[in-house]
């Protein structure tokens, strides 16, 4: 299709749907004025029900928390196809090193930037671990401190080396808490039904408000998040570099 | 608060939306496609927040203030939050899309990627010189 022809089909579909988005838009309460009953009445009876400061968890792991679900399986899609199109036969090796292009010198890791990594890896962890754990009382939870829990362990890559990132992270490990974190976010919704209550019903113990250990069946799921996202995140850098390693002698390239 | 003033975070939505589609119509590259597919979903982020806000209320996180203090709605935040962390597994999964596309064809242009041109592409190659089996 030739970009003209792309180009008028995008026009014709515009005036299609401009008119929709126009009334639309005028008719939306006007920004700031009020927000949708279903967020008001959250915010008014959460705390009180759940023990919970944070709504945004509530919601999450809770309240709407069967969404929550869907949207784990649809991670843990995404990441199973990306293994599934990059790793071929590759991606048990751990001794490799990254590839270069030849020619280019290879200069040799300042002592200074394994030192700063050495310092700052275990300072993010601590940092992620913080995020994932106060979830249901101050901004945060398990997918922002998983994505952070991630994170810290590229500065392993930067501080170790290739071969170094591939000893400490090992993708069998990933691979466990991508599943379990998945696994551990399903009992927590089929576990209470073995007691005769709803799908995800919050039956423990809800805490102490503003308590780090408050909101009961929130906590447990929470974690599973982190794992699942943790493991998927650093499992997604794990088969973009190994994308570029070297294949070794013998070793099959991906089936194409 | 004029009516210009209060539809403008929706019209930014539809701008966002709409700039990213024309990216996508128009687009060479599929990096740069996947990119474009970014720039739309941001619109959704900025609708939905957009949607949940109101002004004079806090975060609906009641630490600091007491519960019943007006809140704007956690609810479109936990939307766009769990849209972050899927937004950025699918563009990894549509990145490695790329890449075997790449691979395989040694091009990332849509135009080149016609089914037509790979049969093409195909028949001249056997014509040619008989491919070794994989």
């Amino acid at each position: 299709m030739s970009l003209r022809l792309r180009l008028i089909l995008l026009a014709l579909s515009a005036l299609v749907l401009v008119p929709g988005f126009g009334s639309v838009i005028g008719h939306i309460p006007g920004f700031g004025s009020e927000i949708p009953a279903y967020g008001e009445l959250i915010n008014r009876i959460g705390p009180a029900e759940r023990q919970v400061a944070n709504m945004v968890s509530a919601i999450n792991f809770d309240i709407r928390g069967l969404d929550t679900l869907g949207e784990e399986f649809m991670l843990l899609a995404a990441i199973a196809g990306t293994v599934v199109l990059l790793r071929g036969q590759r991606g048990t090796d751990t001794a490799d090193t990254a590839i270069r292009l030849p020619g280019r010198p290879l200069v040799p890791r300042a002592e200074a930037v394994t030192l700063v990594c050495r310092i700052f890896g275990p300072l993010i962890a601590v940092f992620g671990l913080y995020i994932v754990l106060h979830a249901t009382v101050t901004p945060g939870g398990g997918f922002q401190g998983g994505v952070i829990l991630a994170s810290g362990t590229m500065l392993i890559y930067l501080g170790e080396g290739y071969a170094g990132w591939r000893r400490s992270v090992l993708s069998g490990w990933l691979d466990a808490m991508e599943g379990g974190g998945a696994l551990v976010f399903t009992l927590c919704g089929l576990g209470p039904m073995l007691v005769g209550a709803a799908f995800m019903e919050n039956l423990l113990p809800l805490g102490i408000y503003k308590d780090m250990l408050s909101g009961g069946l929130i906590l447990i799921e929470n974690l599973g998040v982190a794992l699942a996202v943790t493991g998927g995140f650093t499992q997604l850098f794990l088969e973009f570099m190994e994308e570029t390693r070297e294949p070794a002698a013998g070793e099959d390239t991906p089936s194409e | 608060m004029t009516p210009i003033m209060s539809a403008l975070p929706f019209c930014v939505a539809a701008w966002l939306f709409a700039i990213g589609l024309y990216g996508i119509v128009t687009s060479r590259n599929y990096i740069h496609l996947v990119g474009c597919l970014g720039v739309c979903q941001s619109a959704t982020y900025v609708l939905l927040l957009a949607v949940g806000y109101r002004w004079d209320s806090v975060a609906p996180i009641f630490y600091d203030h007491p519960p019943g203090t007006p809140a704007v709605d956690p609810v479109v935040q936990a939307l766009v939050l769990t849209d972050i962390v899927v937004g950025a597994t699918l563009t990894a999964l549509l990145l490695v899309m790329a890449i075997q596309v790449q691979k395989r064809r040694g091009t990332l242009d849509p135009e080149e990627l016609a089914p037509m041109k790979e049969q093409q592409a195909a028949d001249a190659c056997k014509g040619r010189v008989a491919e070794p089996q994989r």
